[in-house]
């Protein structure tokens, strides 16, 4: 089997060409014409395709003898119109692409941001609320590409009849990426723990990149929507607390309570800010309960989909994301 | 008047977030080459119809006015087809990838008793309003000199510089700077006048996949002088406007909400540089306060384009003279084609 990764030397996706490696299937992976590959230290087997899913004419190519798409690239950093074309119009002209090919399956990595935490309650899982029109519009540049990345994605699923598995990642963490929006606000060294007993749907890197490869092999996965975390996940404060210690940045951590946090946000944003978006997202009440609302997640039809559980667990990631690097 | 708008990118933002606020003016139609794009600011902005063709847009939409917010080298044939249509054209600037082409749409625009109005955004800013309020009344006096000066990281790999994706600017002569040359002649043009000579100096820094970072332009005008420059490597960003006039001088960043006068005080003479000194302070701090809340709420550095689309649709509405005329249009582009390199690399 070949699979094509796109954003294959990101941070998910590096890991992704690695665990789709272990598996035995063959890697065509999809990165920016200057992108820098030496420090990943791909095998040779692992075959560039080097294209610019904003402007690249030559995209049809990439499907070549390719059973399965991985799609990973999204633009995360930027405005709101960069994040849109770099990942919204980016995945119409790959998937416009893959509909002149024979590959037929895809496994798409979404996200949680899709979902509207405003309106969810509880528990948080694949049946939960997505962002309705047009109040997604209101949130961050990030939320609206991924939603409309799915969007896309489905649609051309449904006209096409393509095998379309939906993955939607919590918070992945990992070796230089342990610091996560779910963790407060930070001021300079110090933080404010914000619900220090929340839990964050986390997964680890490595862990992620697994159910991807599984996603992409197992046919069970086909016509799904799985979320992907590791479990119930860490609380904040002893997250916190590891990767501090981890990662060797002191600071103060000062906890907040939730509902003291979210109540003086929606005063201010109603009083001060007179309902303004362009403020700071954290000030910004909807933005807010996406990053902090204390909810209960699970994995469970992750696992009885495709029978996952992580590779590794939590002490064990700890040790991968700050103890010293593996040897290539 | 029903409104379209083709080319749903950053800037069509706000223009569309602008069109919202303005009375009898009705969004009907968007349309982009991606469907996701057009139907998201479809959604975003109320309107009822999206559109991938723009000629069938026309066709069914039948818009009194269209906005062109593409890239500047479809510009030429996106107007040309809205003219075809019966509509007005606000375009973005640059108006056209070349002189001949702008002559060709004036040409067309005026054949057919329609209007192409050029995006001067930064001439409509409240600083160069006030400054130009000031000379119409004589308290200024006759301007002298003015001297156009932004200061604007385009280096990074994110715009103009992205390594993977040459940005479409990037084919004008001058590359990414190019695309700064109608602010620059658009402010100097309004405050000397048409250009008679211009004299250039294009440069380049540092290694980037732009043909140049930095320009320097001398323009006699028809009213008086105008410096014209673009840094890329001089921080912060701003957008440096100084007028000279006969009596006062004016000192804006048209980036922030900044602007200071300086011109004479009834006091003695070893006195006037203190109290204006003090004077400029305060309008300093209170200029400060202000850009700090206009981050806020509104169009922030966009208010000129908010102020030229309010204007434009005034008069087209009731008949009154525009903000931006044709012969404006093509003196300020004449202006940029003498400031333009001769070689496309230093």
């Amino acid at each position: 089997m070949r699979a094509l990764v796109t954003g294959a030397n990101g941070f998910l996706g590096r890991h992704v060409v690695a665990a789709l490696l272990a598996r035995g299937v063959e890697v065509r992976a999809m990165v920016r014409p200057a992108a820098r590959l030496e420090a990943l230290g791909w095998p040779s087997c692992v075959e560039i395709f080097r294209a610019d899913l904003r402007t690249s004419r030559e995209l049809a190519r990439a499907f070549e003898g390719v059973d399965v798409l991985l799609h990973l690239a999204a633009v995360v950093s930027g405005g709101e119109d960069a994040q849109f074309a770099g990942t919204v119009v980016a995945t119409e002209r790959l998937l416009d692409a893959m509909a002149s090919s024979a590959c037929r399956r895809l496994v798409l990595c979404s996200s949680f941001s899709v979902y509207d935490y405003s309106s969810t309650h509880r528990t948080l899982d694949e049946g939960s609320p997505l962002h309705p029109v047009p109040d997604v519009y209101t949130r961050d540049g990030y939320t609206i590409a991924k939603w409309w990345q799915e969007r896309v994605t489905r649609r051309f699923a449904e006209q096409q009849g393509w095998n379309l598995a939906v993955l939607r990642p919590g918070f992945i963490w990992g070796r230089d990426h342990g610091y996560l929006a779910a963790l407060g606000q930070q001021l300079g060294r110090h933080h404010l723990v914000i619900g220090p007993l929340t839990r964050i749907p986390m997964t680890h890197v490595e862990n992620c990149a697994d159910v991807f490869a599984l996603a992409a092999a197992d046919p069970r996965a086909g016509d799904q929507t799985l979320n992907v975390v590791d479990g119930p996940g860490e609380r904040i404060w002893s997250y916190l607390s590891d990767h501090m210690r981890g990662s060797g940045q002191p600071g103060w951590r000062l906890p907040i309570p939730y509902w003291l946090a979210i109540g003086t946000v929606r005063l201010a944003f109603a009083t001060v800010f007179r309902r303004a978006t362009k403020v700071p997202s954290i000030l910004i009440p909807r933005r807010f309960e996406s990053r902090l609302k204390p909810l209960h997640f699970e994995n469970r039809r992750l696992r009885e989909t495709l029978g996952w559980t992580p590779p590794f667990d939590y002490k064990q990631c700890l040790a991968r994301t700050y103890g010293p690097a593996a040897p290539r | 008047m029903k409104a379209a708008l083709i080319g749903a990118g950053q800037i069509a933002r706000q223009h569309l977030t602008c069109l919202q606020t303005l009375p009898g003016v009705e969004l009907t139609a968007i349309c982009d080459l991606s469907p996701a794009t057009a139907e998201a600011a479809a959604e975003r902005y109320g309107i009822r119809a999206w559109f991938t063709d723009h000629r069938a847009m026309l066709e069914k939409a039948r818009p009194d006015v269209v906005h062109v917010t593409t890239p500047p080298t479809s510009h030429f044939r996106l107007a040309m087809d809205s003219f075809d249509a019966g509509a007005h054209v606000i375009v973005e600037k640059p108006a056209t990838s070349t002189f001949e082409e702008l002559e060709a749409l004036v040409r067309r625009a005026q054949e057919g008793g329609r209007h192409v109005i050029e995006d001067h955004n930064y001439v409509f800013n409240r600083a160069p309003q006030e400054i130009l309020r000031r000379i119409k009344s004589g308290e200024f006096g006759a301007v002298t000199h003015v001297e156009v000066l932004i200061c604007l990281d385009i280096l990074g790999p994110n715009g103009f510089a992205d390594p993977n994706s040459p940005h479409p600017a990037l084919t004008l002569a001058g590359g990414a700077i190019a695309d700064f040359l109608p602010h620059l002649a658009s402010l100097a043009h309004r405050f000397v006048g048409p250009h008679r000579t211009a004299q250039t100096v294009w440069t380049k820094r540092k290694p980037s996949p732009l043909p140049f970072d930095e320009f320097r332009g001398i323009v006699d005008g028809e009213r008086g002088t105008a410096a014209l420059s673009f840094s890329s490597s001089s921080q912060p960003d701003a957008l440096w406007l100084r007028v000279y006039g006969e009596r006062m001088q004016a000192t804006a960043n048209l980036f922030e909400t900044r602007l200071t006068f300086d011109g004479p005080r009834n006091v003695p003479k070893p006195l006037r540089p203190f109290l204006s000194g003090l004077a400029e302070g305060k309008a300093i701090r209170r200029a400060a306060l202000a850009t700090l809340l206009r981050k806020f709420k509104g169009p922030g550095t966009y208010e000129g384009l908010w102020e030229l689309l309010t204007r434009t649709y005034r008069a087209l509405a009731d008949g009154s003279g525009l903000p931006v005329t044709a012969s404006d249009v093509l003196e300020v582009n004449r202006m940029v084609e003498a400031l333009k390199p001769r070689e496309q690399r230093p």
